[in-house]
């Protein structure tokens, strides 16, 4: 795993080069979410205030329910916060519009699930040209191109004619990380991208995460449940109902 | 994307197989819907050939195994004919406009075969009465009482397959099958040529006819008598009363009835029209229910592909996009079931089946499948919005 990620390949991520590391790329201010159903509200973030600078891995921890998944997705420009600021290279994204929030997830956003999310009725391949779909005047061949370096990179280079079914529960979370990489983005979102695998399989992405961190410089900010995973990242940020606690 | 659109359908063709026979199975009803309408509608707006209007058909009866004899009908036309009111008078056989009585034959001409051709007794009068419209020679008349052939006058249609575009008047034709020595009156001699003429109803196309001279001193003994009579514009129940006392006039025993020819036709159009509603109803029925089932199979799709549909807005994708995908995806589905059917819609223009021309095929093809995609473009809008509008952050928390 590790000596393919040194292999050189055809792919580079040219996106970190955007910003010099350091420098905040997210920042969350006062941000609360407050999830309002017709019998109850449920205030799912409190108060918080983050800063994800460039370059950084950082994991985020809390018990279930706690506001992890809630954080993400409006890091992920996915969903807008009750009250408080997103800004993304120091611009507040409450200024976009929908069509350019689009554009901001898919030029600098990279995600990973915990159930990885693929499409079961696309090949391996298409699966991780999704996001170069929608970026606009790309042609079929630069994206296929693009999808195989990223497959190879993550290992899967001979896999690529394969139909999610067809693949080991590491395999797919694979297929799914060079999905986010495909795009070549600044920032990856990985929600507990290790929840649904044994610790072997589990210990191959943590490694594959960290090598994109390391050599690549791309910010990775990921919800994990596992201890040892949080102390290899550079930071780890604690919620308890909603709130930040560490 | 659109190639895209084309994998996912294509990967999910075990699944789309369902949607895309419904669409094949909707268009092959709209394309024989479509046939039946243009050809009937074609056939409407084609002149008759003929002129229904103040013409009456008169049919006089013998009575209960009585005959007539020819001389004395023809003392009663000449009563009829003297009317004020009445302008002509024509006898002719029982295959009037618009009545369901038809007698046809084949003919030949050497070694031309004729199509099935309505065979009409008509005297020297007829042409008036109906006010057909003669492009080639004449009438037959009283010039041809000695001739040795039956003088007949013919349709363009017959013309066309006896004659093609060499001469036709003065030439004679047989039945198909003359037999050996055909007597002078089965060798049909051509007197003139009329425009095509729709006798049978507003919603048929014209077919190939032959007018046979009835002979004015001919013996035979008639039971019924079948007469059109032409009348000044405007005549109506006071004349066909006056009409009835003549022939009463002359013989008691016969009785009469007088119709109107353009009753007859609005009659008959009613007839004709049954079975093309009928379809149209049928053909309308079934597409709503396969509009219906369309509609409810796409809301399906979408509540199982919320997932994707939420992923695929993190990947970038806008909600109006998400609308437009699932938009084209019908579109695209709906193009394999087209295009399967125009597959099999195409073989009847080729094939040249039932005699009819290529274009209301085409036409109806290219109705049938603009139908089918506004349809299905109207069924997957209301399903496209609803993916356009889920929460991506909802979507992808399920499962
Ligand atoms: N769409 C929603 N409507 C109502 N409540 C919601 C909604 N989404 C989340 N919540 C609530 O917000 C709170 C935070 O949920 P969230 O999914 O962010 O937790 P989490 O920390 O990711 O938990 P887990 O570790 O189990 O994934 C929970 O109490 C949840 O019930
Ligand atoms: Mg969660």
């Amino acid at each position: 795993m590790e000596n393919l990620l040194a292999n050189p390949t055809s792919y580079s991520q040219a996106a970190p080069l955007a910003g010099a590391a350091g420098t905040p790329v997210l920042r969350l201010t006062n941000i609360e979410k407050v999830y309002q159903t017709s019998t109850i509200e449920t205030v799912a973030l409190n108060q918080v205030n983050l800063v994800i600078n460039r370059g950084e891995f950082v994991s985020i921890m809390g018990p279930s329910g706690c506001g992890k998944s809630t954080l993400l997705s409006l890091m992920g420009l996915l969903d807008e916060p009750t009250r408080g600021t997103i800004e993304v290279d120091g611009r507040p994204v409450q200024s976009y519009s929908d069509r350019e929030l689009a554009g901001l997830r898919n030029l600098k956003i990279g995600f990973v699930f915990q159930s990885y999310h693929l499409i079961n009725d696309l090949s391996v391949v298409d699966n991780v040209e999704l996001p170069l779909l929608y970026r606009p005047g790309m042609s079929g061949k630069d994206r296929r191109q693009r999808a195989l370096a990223v497959l190879d990179k993550v290992g899967l280079g001979a896999r690529t004619g394969h139909f999610p079914s067809q693949l080991s529960g590491g395999q797919r979370q694979r297929v799914a990380i060079a999905r986010a990489l495909a795009g070549a983005p600044e920032i990856i979102l990985a929600d507990e991208p290790t929840g649904n695998l044994d610790s072997v399989m589990g210990e191959e992405i943590m490694d594959l995460l960290l090598g994109l961190n390391r050599q690549d410089g791309v910010t990775i900010v990921m919800v994990t449940h596992d201890e040892q995973q949080a102390l290899k990242t550079e930071r780890v940020i604690r919620f308890f109902d909603g709130s930040q606690v560490g | 994307m659109l190639r895209h659109l084309f994998t996912l359908i294509w990967n999910r063709k075990r699944a789309n197989l369902l949607l895309i026979s419904e669409i094949f199975f909707s268009f092959v009803v709209l394309f024989v819907v479509g046939v039946v309408l243009i050809t009937t509608a074609e056939n409407y707006l084609t002149p008759h050939g003929f002129n229904y209007n103040e013409v009456w058909r008169l049919q006089v009866r013998a009575g209960q195994g009585l005959k007539m004899p020819r001389a004395e009908l023809d003392e009663v036309l000449r009563h009829v004919k003297a009317l004020p009111g009445v302008r002509t008078v024509a006898l002719t056989s029982g295959n009037v406009p618009f009545v369901f009585s038809t007698n046809n034959s084949e003919f030949s001409y050497q070694g031309k075969k004729s199509p099935v051709t309505n065979v009409y007794d008509a005297d020297d009068h007829y042409l008036e009465a109906m006010q057909l419209h003669l492009r080639e020679g004449r009438w037959f008349g009283p010039a041809e009482d000695g001739s040795n052939h039956r003088p007949v006058v013919i349709s363009q249609d017959l013309r066309q397959s006896l004659f093609g575009n060499g001469p036709a008047v003065g030439k004679v034709f047989t039945y198909l099958n003359p037999g050996k020595d055909p007597k002078p009156e089965h060798q049909f001699l051509v007197m003139g040529v009329v425009d095509n003429v729709r006798m049978s109803s507003d919603f048929n196309a014209a077919e190939p006819s032959v007018w046979n001279r009835l002979i004015p001193f001919d013996t035979t003994h008639w039971e019924t008598a079948n007469v059109l009579v032409r009348v000044a514009p405007g005549e109506g129940g006071a004349l066909q009363e006056k009409i009835a006392r003549t022939v009463a006039g002359v013989t008691r025993q016969w009785t009469t009835e007088v119709r109107v020819v353009n009753d007859d036709r609005l009659n008959r159009r009613r007839y004709t029209l049954v079975p093309v509603v009928g379809l149209s109803i049928v053909g309308l029925f079934l597409i709503i229910n396969v509009a219906l089932g369309l509609f409810g199979v796409l809301w399906y799709n979408i509540s199982q592909r919320r997932a994707e549909i939420g992923l695929r807005r993190a990947m970038g994708a806008t909600g109006a996009g998400i609308g437009w995908q699932f938009l084209g995806e019908m579109m695209v589905v709906t193009t394999f079931g087209v295009s399967l059917g125009s597959l099999l819609a195409a073989q009847f223009p080729l094939l040249n089946a039932f005699d009819l021309p290529a274009h209301p095929y085409l036409l109806a093809i290219g109705g049938a499948a603009g139908a089918v995609y506004l349809i299905t473009a109207l069924c997957a809008w209301q399903p496209s919005q609803l993916a356009a509008g889920i929460q991506p952050a909802v979507a992808l928390r399920e499962e």
